[in-house]
């Protein structure tokens, strides 16, 4: 049962200042779901990037079977029996199914120099068949499939071959229900054949579910290998954030009354394609959320609603009459928007923390004579920054080199800084941990109790439904149903109004 | 278990925590050290050259300098517009054929009045500009492949309107050929565009949608009508440059300006700035590099080289200043 398949022996990795991996060394076991948990930042993608050959470690040996490998690229690393399911797309537009399945692969169907697309199709049609994905057609271009469906091809393109280990990095986030199910089926059929699966996740509940070992890192140091079946939710978090999570983890308060006053009314809005028809109001004080699967049109609300859909029809107006029809008025009329794209549209990587906190208030900061002076936007982003305990060195820092949950932290500081009164907050945990998680929760509560309002839109059902004063599902980019808040409520009410 | 894991851990977090603060100030140190030398190779570099060529022409350099500094005004000021363009991620290709149609323009209207001859040379620029950023940000093709066709669409039409004949401007201009006219039209281009881009707004804007547009639009900034505004920008500061070049040489010739895009691209490069543009451009840029460009050109025109040897060096150089300054951040994303 428990023959070692990979040593990880006092692996390191540094970028730039940053640490991320400080001496790591355990052990991984044949015929395993090894889950790796911790923190952002803690060093968890960059162990399986270094073992994948996506990124180099600086130090340290990986041995597989007894043999050192060192995988200098994904192909190298998919020879060797290593393959890995990243977070993000991980297929190639510009390419077919067939294509991206077998990419760096394709001297199997070559003969003479010249690649054989049929016998290519063929096979990869019937592994698509095996796999159960006949929707897919292998000589169809990757693009003209959604997300989920890429997702799918990833998992045949990662598994098909057999490989001793399969890393599968935060790949459930980005699925629904459905697409989880055939992802776990695919891990127990690789536990099943003796291989081993490292599986990276944020959700607790789905890595003690699904994983038979767990591995915690924290800030890129190894703290501990334990055995599923030993552990709870609450002693994983122990270990993960070094300290007991005391407290209230959602807001505590049922039965508060919502203010009658309305500050934002969205009229017959309607994005073509994406959302028909919505009608709904927020009120003073009120945290809305919205929940529905990830197609059903929720993350275009946050958009239209901030005026920054193309082509929405319809009225957002605010409580003075101010319609809302761009991004430039919706910010100078006091909403705040994090999308859920974050690295893209909440945040300039490449810039320092400072700069993007004080982007959006340069008019408030600039003296009479529109100039601005360093140390007036260095103190306001210092407050802002540390207002939200941002983990860096100093504000001078590019944000490309903060973990997810310290960029959310420096997208919200840009939004407290300028004391928006509007929250618009889509998917503001996602790929978040907990430590970071409870610190957006309780904010949350104590701008609601300011008497801000906050729209919050999430793929978790769980946070909407200990966060939010009201719930509106979306389905097929329609409003299916409304629910007040209620100690009560569970998952499946909201469930059979989303499908 | 976890409990015993812990206490593991809290005594190991003691010495390791003085450990991490010695190597993270390590590592700073280190940064900041690249960042010294990305800032201090140009101006070094301006030195070296002109050291180099100084003792090598025997001070000849040093006695021509009034030359050189004559050279330098044209690029320098339209240096000023197009590094706005690259400091949002944009290419202008265009600027020798903004310069000729200016300076045209320039000529014909001094007949009349001087004062008009300029205000029209900044008019058509600014059109040729307008027409760029038309078709950069309304029909969503790419910078480069826009300013490439307006370079040759323009220059076509400056070779008609000059083949034949040069287009002379009156014989008044040369009255305001004075050192310090040009000097001061110069230094004021470049005091303005420094405390905008410095201390105001628009500098940050300009940042911001050059490190990433899309960020920026969501962060409340016109992203359209900036990229749009700074292509009409960067036409008028050229057509004010094309005034200074007809001032110096009394006509406009079919080639008139030909070549300037490359030498404002090199002469930004050489100044240190990132291709890509971003968060890393200093205004400084502009200054030194226009500096070092010219006194590199003339030195090599000194020592005797031949056109070819010449552009020979400057390519060797251009891509050492490239290598060195191209910003490779944006490859590094931790999770």
């Amino acid at each position: 049962m428990s023959e070692i398949r990979l040593q990880v022996k006092n692996v390191s990795k540094s970028f730039g200042i940053t640490k991320a991996l400080k001496n790591v060394s355990f052990n991984i076991n044949k015929g395993e779901v090894h889950a790796l948990i911790g923190e952002n930042g803690s060093g968890k993608s960059t162990l399986t990037n270094s073992l994948t050959g996506i990124y180099q470690k600086d130090s340290g040996t990986f041995i597989l079977d007894g043999e050192e490998v060192h995988a200098h690229n994904q192909v190298e690393a998919n020879n060797m029996g290593i393959s890995i399911i990243v977070q993000e797309l991980g297929t190639l537009d510009g390419l077919t199914v067939a294509e991206n399945i077998f990419l760096g692969h394709e001297e199997r169907f070559v003969r003479f120099g010249i690649k054989n697309t049929n016998a290519m199709n063929r096979e990869a049609n019937e592994l698509l068949k095996k796999y159960g994905f006949d929707r897919i057609k292998a000589n169809a271009m990757i693009e003209t499939y959604n997300f989920e469906d890429r997702k799918l091809v990833e998992i045949v393109k990662a598994t098909y071959f057999g490989p001793k280990i399969v890393v599968i990095d935060e790949t459930t986030t980005a699925l629904s229900q459905e697409g989880r199910e055939e992802l776990y089926k695919q891990m127990n059929r690789i536990r099943s054949e003796g291989n081993t699966v490292i599986f990276i996740s944020h959700d607790l509940p789905e890595i003690l579910r699904m994983s038979d070992t767990i591995t915690v890192l924290r800030d890129g140091d190894y703290i501990a290998t334990v055995k599923s079946a030993d552990m709870d939710e609450d002693s994983l978090k122990k270990l993960m954030v070094g300290r007991e999570v005391t407290g209230d983890y959602y807001r505590a308060d049922y039965g508060e009354p919502v203010s009658g006053e309305v500050v934002m009314s969205v009229k017959n809005v309607t994005v073509p394609g994406l959302i028909k028809n919505v009608n709904f109001d927020l009120h003073r004080g009120e945290i809305l959320g919205f929940g529905g699967l990830s197609e059903s049109g929720m993350h275009e609300i946050g958009k239209a609603c901030f005026g920054a859909s193309f082509d929405r029809e319809g009225t957002v107006t605010l409580a003075d009459g101010t319609a809302v029809n761009d991004i430039p008025t919706a910010i100078r009329h006091s909403i705040a928007y994090t999308s859920k794209d974050r690295d893209n549209e909440s945040i300039i990587l490449n810039q320092s923390i400072g700069d993007n906190i004080c982007l959006p208030s340069l008019g408030e900061l600039e003296n009479g004579m529109h100039m601005l002076s360093d140390k007036k936007l260095r103190e306001f982003a210092d407050k802002n920054a540390k207002i939200m305990s941002t983990k860096m060195n100093s504000v001078d820092q590019f944000v490309s080199d903060l973990s997810g949950g310290n960029k959310q932290k420096v997208v919200l500081a840009r939004w407290i800084g300028k004391d928006s009164d509007i929250l618009i907050l889509d998917s503001p945990t996602r790929g978040i941990d907990i430590g970071v998680k409870q610190d957006i929760y309780q904010l949350m509560d104590s701008m609601r109790r300011q008497g801000k309002s906050i729209i919050m839109i999430s793929e978790e059902l769980m946070e909407l439904i200990g966060m939010c004063d009201r719930i509106i599902i979306m389905k097929d980019g329609e409003i299916s149903n409304e629910l007040p808040r209620d100690p009560d409520m569970d998952e499946n009410s909201l469930i059979s109004s989303m499908v | 278990m976890a409990e015993n894991v812990n206490k593991k851990d809290l005594a190991k977090n003691v010495p390791e925590g003085n450990d991490k603060a010695a190597s993270k100030e390590e590592s700073l140190k280190k940064q900041q050290r690249a960042n010294l030398i990305r800032t201090l190779l140009p101006i070094i570099g301006l030195v070296a050259v002109a050291l180099i060529f100084n003792i090598l022409t025997k001070g000849g350099m040093w006695n021509s300098r009034n030359l050189i500094l004559n050279q330098v005004y044209v690029v320098l000021i339209s240096a000023t517009g197009v590094f706005f363009i690259m400091t949002m991620g944009g290419l202008d290709f265009s600027q020798g054929s903004i310069m000729g149609i200016a300076s045209i323009v320039v000529c014909i209207l001094s007949k009349t009045n001087i004062f008009l001859a300029v205000i029209g040379g900044i008019a058509a620029g600014a059109a040729i500009g307008a027409f760029n950023g038309f078709f950069y940000v309304n029909r969503k093709i790419k910078s480069f492949i826009v300013t490439i066709c307006t370079m040759f669409l323009f220059r076509g039409l400056i070779k008609y309107i000059a083949s034949n004949s040069p287009v002379a401007a009156s014989m008044e201009v040369f009255n305001y050929d004075l050192p310090a006219l040009k000097f001061g039209i110069t230094a004021a281009v470049l005091l303005i565009g420094f405390i905008a881009f410095r201390y105001t707004k628009f500098g940050m804007y300009l940042k911001a949608i050059g490190a990433g547009e899309k960020a920026a639009k969501f962060a409340g900034i016109r992203t359209d009508r900036m990229k749009f505004l700074i292509y009409v920008l960067a036409g008028a500061i050229t057509g004010l440059a094309a005034f200074i070049n007809i001032v110096k040489n009394g006509s406009a010739t079919a080639n008139v300006g030909n070549q300037l895009e490359t030498q404002i691209l090199i002469a930004l490069v050489l100044g240190g700035m990132p291709i890509s543009g971003g968060a890393k451009v200093r205004f400084e840029n502009i200054i030194v590099g226009a500096l070092l460009y010219t006194v590199l050109n003339n030195g090599l025109t000194m020592m005797g080289m031949t056109t070819q040897a010449m552009q020979l060096i400057q390519g060797v150089i251009f891509l050492i200043f490239v290598a060195v300054f191209a910003d490779r951040q944006s490859l590094q994303v931790i999770k």
